[in-house]
């Protein structure tokens, strides 16, 4: 059997993005597919983040 | 990237999938759309503007907020009178960029993949269960995201807290926890692990905001276990006088406007108190469409509709070829999520490794054109209209025929939208017709937007760093919307500077370094190990180096893991894997000695027996370990019946009836930890202890077991063996720091004293055995992070780079860490983060290069004098002396330099240039910042 | 917009990581703010050499902000 060197991220929050991004620097095609319009997911909502007070965009 | 999409099933095998996706249309043509807003402004629909919680509202087309990806606005279709009634149409005829398109239609894509990742997220609670406590009927009671978006100055409130009742600023507010956690009357018996850390962070923003503000938390038990999180939450709890209640609140009224909470302590007193606002701290439920996803992907769910893994593998699915990663593997904060992400990677790494860059694509450029530079400078000045954001205000002609009374300007043209295809396109043509060899485009930011345009010039054979940018959106129409005739003097200014900078511009080479393609990882325990075979099965050479003379490190004295697996089976499969596979050489009884180089490059020594070896390699993951801490306190060492849990885990592992004899047991938490001699939460010791008390229970019923403790941190899953614990009939009393149990030995037995908070007096318990939940201390760390440069925390753990976006990284490039060595975690917390340090240490093994920003530090040795200045200030250990001759001269090592010219604003000789921003380059830009004044005076 | 007629002019060296990021937060919530300033970008303020400065206030710079 032929493998594919592409990989389905489903979900484009903080995880997804960053699997995403990893996979694409190891050398694969990624489709990162999100149900909404954006990607960015819940993180992208928060103003802050503990313990650091990071702005989370 | 698809978007509006939604997968409906996954066919074929682990390698070769077919996965089948459903995506609905934006309307918007991302490639056109300029996310000008136009099409907001005039569309007639108001919809609530879901990504502020429904504070605020906004139209059918919009964009979620300003930083969004794609960049591109969309059209709510639900609320769209043109999508809906064949209507309007307004947007459509305003868009200047003809964006939008309401021809497309939904399509259904197949999408050929080796493997799957599922990162779908965590679902919302029902607004049923928040209506127990107010929520819909009193306007005061909000939600922690609700919350979030007042306290955001993007946000709706523009970062002010107000009542949404009256618009009032409230006085005191009450958080309540567990909402939709640790309840299993809603279906979600787990804790939700985030919700204490992101109520104590809302309370300390909002104090920031309002220093007037009376907070007041409810918590069950604080559970900040995280890295660093309980000295965080301590600060924050100090500095602004948080109120700390042990308490759940059943129900929230509303009195004369004001909302009424009752509440029963632990020493059964009861309190009612009147608050202005009420934030409910609210869960993490499963995604709403995990049972969609389960089916569409093959994958089973457990009993909470989470995702199905086991604690030996954490990101796997039921599912060959299908991995999981974040809070829908289980709940979990934004650090765990970003290394389960990265060890996901790993894991469809490890299944793909031959099909490596077979798919990817790689982009070629032309070769660069040098006869350009040849020539004097050729600048053309782009000056951008941005729609009406620049144009609206900055008079973009007259700052256009501005930049062609400058030297050295040949080209000085405006464009509508200097960053959509068409014009790109047209900037490039016109680069090549007139032979510009310096670029000047005066519109939005280069953080945003220089790679695209540099990518431009790259295209067309232009050397990228032939380019400037002047900011006269950001910084300049949009915060002087007032005073457009300032702004113009002001564009023009930037104008100049830019074109005075770009004149001096040079090509700038963009060097690569070559990477050794081989890992070193450091410990043979179990995150080791894992992280050794992670990268071996991704395709290059791993030298797994153990101190000890044999693999295995903590996981050798666990027994179960806290899912009941056989912890001795997963120590064995993970050494016999590490043992025969041909890609991973095992180094024991070998010490770490020394490293020099920089990331692609490194050279380690090696010692063993005395004998020293020197191995190159490209990266290394440190993996160090931790040890259990060795109690002081409690009797321990002085009886045998006082002991650890790792100690009873063995003498429960012996025998056929290890509990002969035994009828109470008094398990003692924080020992060690949360205290003098470790001040941070070990985390995984409440989880522990619990794990063992159920063991104790299924060996033999009547054993009495008491658990003395300060807050039972059962995070995640965990919390099903707290609840069956107390179903069981394990007795669990709280203990306050100030008032610590005492073990007192007598002749025969022991017994334990404890303060009783219900009683309100002290209480005696008989005790078989004694049990220490001992935490967990750093290894002897200092040694190895000075011999690699790398930093420590307080408590003596590994620094990461970034705690949330970088958790597996270290400040040095190249260097990766993982396990105990980052702090105190679990077996599947350990795995995990194995596997991420795993893919982010085979990522620069996969490239082969190491690429360089060209905006590194140059020395001129003939100029140099040897000083060191540099070497010393230098924050990134990037530049070095090294002999030439007689003398000393400095040299940058280029892999690792960051640009940031500390080096060359020092060198008392002018040495040193920077990439892209040289001492001339700055002096002709302050030069034209006054070159009026400048001139004048010469002329005087 | 100045009080006494004084309207001085303002040269900024800003850190492109942070103060040069938090401009243009600005610009993007729409602040408003004088429009004295002028802004050369540099990668950190480290790189900000003392005779930048000096240089800056010879040409007549009424005043020099350095953020980072």
């Amino acid at each position: 059997m032929k493998k594919t060197g592409a990989i389905m991220v489903l979900g484009g929050g903080v995880s997804g993005v960053q699997t995403a991004l990893d996979l694409a620097d190891l050398g694969y095609y990624v489709y990162l597919v999100e149900k909404k319009a954006y990607i960015g997911g819940f993180m992208a909502q928060l103003d802050k983040t503990f313990p650091t007070n990071d702005c989370a965009i | 990237m698809i978007t509006n999409a939604s997968l409906q099933a996954i066919e074929g095998q682990p390698g070769s999938f077919v996965a089948r996706v459903h995506q609905e249309p934006r309307y918007i043509d991302e490639d056109k759309c300029t996310a000008c807003g136009t099409c907001t402004m005039y569309c007639p629909r108001p919809v609530a503007d879901f990504y502020n919680e429904r504070l605020d509202v906004t139209r059918a087309p919009h964009i979620d907020y300003a930083q969004a990806i794609p960049a591109s606005y969309y059209i709510d279709a639900k609320a769209c009178l043109r999508v809906n009634y064949e209507t309007c149409n307004l947007c459509a005829q305003t868009c200047t960029a003809q964006a939008i398109d309401f021809s497309q239609k939904p399509r259904d894509l197949e999408l050929e993949v080796g493997a799957v990742v599922l990162a779908p997220g965590f679902g919302r609670v029902d607004n049923e269960v928040l209506a127990r406590f107010g929520y819909g009927r009193y306007p005061d009671v909000v939600t922690s995201l609700e919350f979030e978006r007042l306290t955001c100055a993007s946000g709706p409130t523009e970062g002010h807290i107000l009542r949404p009742s009256d618009q009032t600023r409230p006085r005191r507010i009450a958080f309540l926890q567990c909402v939709g956690s640790r309840d299993e009357t809603c279906g979600n018996g787990f804790c939700s692990s985030v919700c204490c850390m992101y109520a104590v962070k809302e309370a300390s923003v909002a104090k920031e905001h309002e220093p007037d503000l009376d907070i007041s938390l409810f918590f069950m038990d604080v559970r900040t276990q995280g890295k660093g999180f309980d000295a965080a939450r301590k600060r924050a709890q100090e500095k602004y006088g948080l109120r700390i209640i042990r308490a759940r609140v059943p129900n929230v009224d509303q009195v004369d406007g004001r909302l009424l909470l009752t509440w029963v302590t632990d020493d059964g007193k009861s309190h009612t108190e009147l608050f202005d606002m009420v934030v409910l701290s609210v869960g993490l439920s499963a995604p709403e469409d995990a049972r969609a996803i389960a089916e569409a992907s093959g994958i089973e769910l457990n009993h909470y509709n989470f995702c199905k893994t086991t604690h030996d593998a954490p990101l796997a699915t039921t599912r060959d070829g299908i991995y999981v990663a974040g809070a829908f593997q289980g709940p979990k904060d934004i650090p765990e999520s970003v290394t389960q992400a990265s060890g996901v990677a790993a894991l469809a790494s490890e299944l793909l490794a031959e099909t490596r860059g077979t798919r990817s694509v790689t982009v070629t450029y032309p070769e660069e054109d040098t006869s350009l530079l040849e020539e004097e400078p050729r600048v053309g000045v782009f000056v951008c209209h941005c729609g009406v954001n620049i144009a609206g205000v900055v008079d973009v002609k007259a700052v256009r025929d501005y930049a062609g009374t400058l030297p050295g300007v040949v080209l000085y043209e405006d464009t509508l939208y200097s960053c959509s295809q068409d014009a790109l396109k047209s900037i490039a043509e016109k680069i090549k017709e007139n032979r510009l060899n310096r670029v000047v485009i005066a519109a939005c930011s280069p953080r945003t937007h220089e790679p695209l345009f540099q990518e431009t010039l790259r295209s067309i054979g232009v050397n990228p760093a032939l380019f400037e940018m002047a900011n006269i959106r950001d910084q300049c129409a949009w915060v002087h919307s007032q005073e457009p005739e300032a702004a113009t003097e002001k564009a023009k200014d930037l104008v100049r500077m830019a074109v005075a900078k770009a004149r001096l511009l040079e090509p700038l080479a963009q060097p690569t370094v070559d990477v050794i393609p081989k890992a070193i990882v450091l410990g043979g325990g179990a995150s080791g190990m894992t992280a050794a075979l992670s990268i071996a099965d991704q395709g290059y050479q791993t030298v797994l180096v153990e101190r000890s003379d044999r693999l295995g490190g903590n996981l050798r004295d666990l027994k179960w893991t806290l899912d009941g697996r056989d912890a001795g089976k997963i120590l064995k499969d993970l050494t016999d894997r590490v043992n025969s596979h041909t890609g991973v050489e095992v180094l024991l009884g070998t010490e770490f000695k020394g490293m020099s180089g920089y990331v692609g490059n490194f050279t380690s020594s090696l010692e063993k027996g005395g004998q020293t070896e020197l191995v190159n390699h490209g990266v290394l993951v440190v993996a160090t370990g931790g040890r259990p801490y060795l109690p002081k306190s409690y009797g321990y060492g002085k009886s045998k019946r006082v002991i650890t849990q790792l100690e009873l885990e063995s003498r429960l592992s012996k025998g056929k009836n290890p509990l002969r004899n035994v009828r109470s047991i008094v398990m003692i938490q924080c020992v060690g930890s949360r205290g003098d001699d470790m001040s941070y939460c070990s985390r995984l010791c409440c989880s522990q202890a619990v794990k063992n008390a159920l063991k104790i229970k299924e060996f033999k019923p009547d054993v009495r077991v008491y658990i003395l403790y300060r807050d039972m941190r059962t995070y995640g899953f965990s919390e099903d063996l707290y609840r069956e614990a107390r179903k069981k009939g394990v007795i669990f009393l709280r203990y306050t720091p100030d008032r610590k149990p005492e073990v007192i030995r007598q002749t025969r037995g022991i017994k334990v004293r404890v303060y009783d908070r219900l009683i309100g007096d002290e209480i005696e318990v008989p005790a078989s055995w004694v049990v220490l939940s001992v935490g967990i201390a750093p290894a002897e760390n200092e040694e190895t992070a000075r011999l690699i440069k790398a930093p420590l925390t307080q408590d003596g753990f590994f620094l990461e780079a970034h705690a949330k976006l970088r958790p597996v990284e270290v400040a040095v490039d190249g260097v990766y860490l993982c396990g105990l060595a980052h702090g105190p975690k679990s077996l599947e917390e350990s795995i995990s983060q194995a596997k991420a340090a795993a893919a982010k240490a085979t990522i620069p093994l996969a490239k082969g290069k190491v690429a360089v920003a060209p905006i590194v530090s140059r020395v001129d040795k003939s100029l140099c004098i040897g000083c060191g200045i540099c070497e010393n200030l230098c924050p990134f250990n990037a530049i070095r002396l090294v002999k030439e001759g007689k003398r000393r001269k400095a040299e940058t090592i280029t892999a690792s330099c960051k640009g940031c010219g500390i080096c060359a604003s020092h060198c008392p000789a002018l040495a040193i240039s920077m990439g892209g921003f040289t001492d001339s380059e700055i002096m002709a830009q302050i030069h034209a910042f006054s070159q009026r004044e400048c001139e004048e005076r010469r002329e005087s | 917009m100045t009080q006494k007629g004084f309207d001085p002019r303002i040269l900024g060296f800003f850190c492109h990581w942070c103060c040069y990021a938090a401009a243009d937060s600005a610009g993007v919530s729409r602040y408003q703010y004088p429009p004295n300033v002028r802004v050369i970008r540099v990668m950190c303020t480290g790189r900000i050499d003392v005779r930048f400065i000096l240089e800056a206030f010879k040409c007549g710079s009424d005043g020099v902000f350095t953020g980072g």
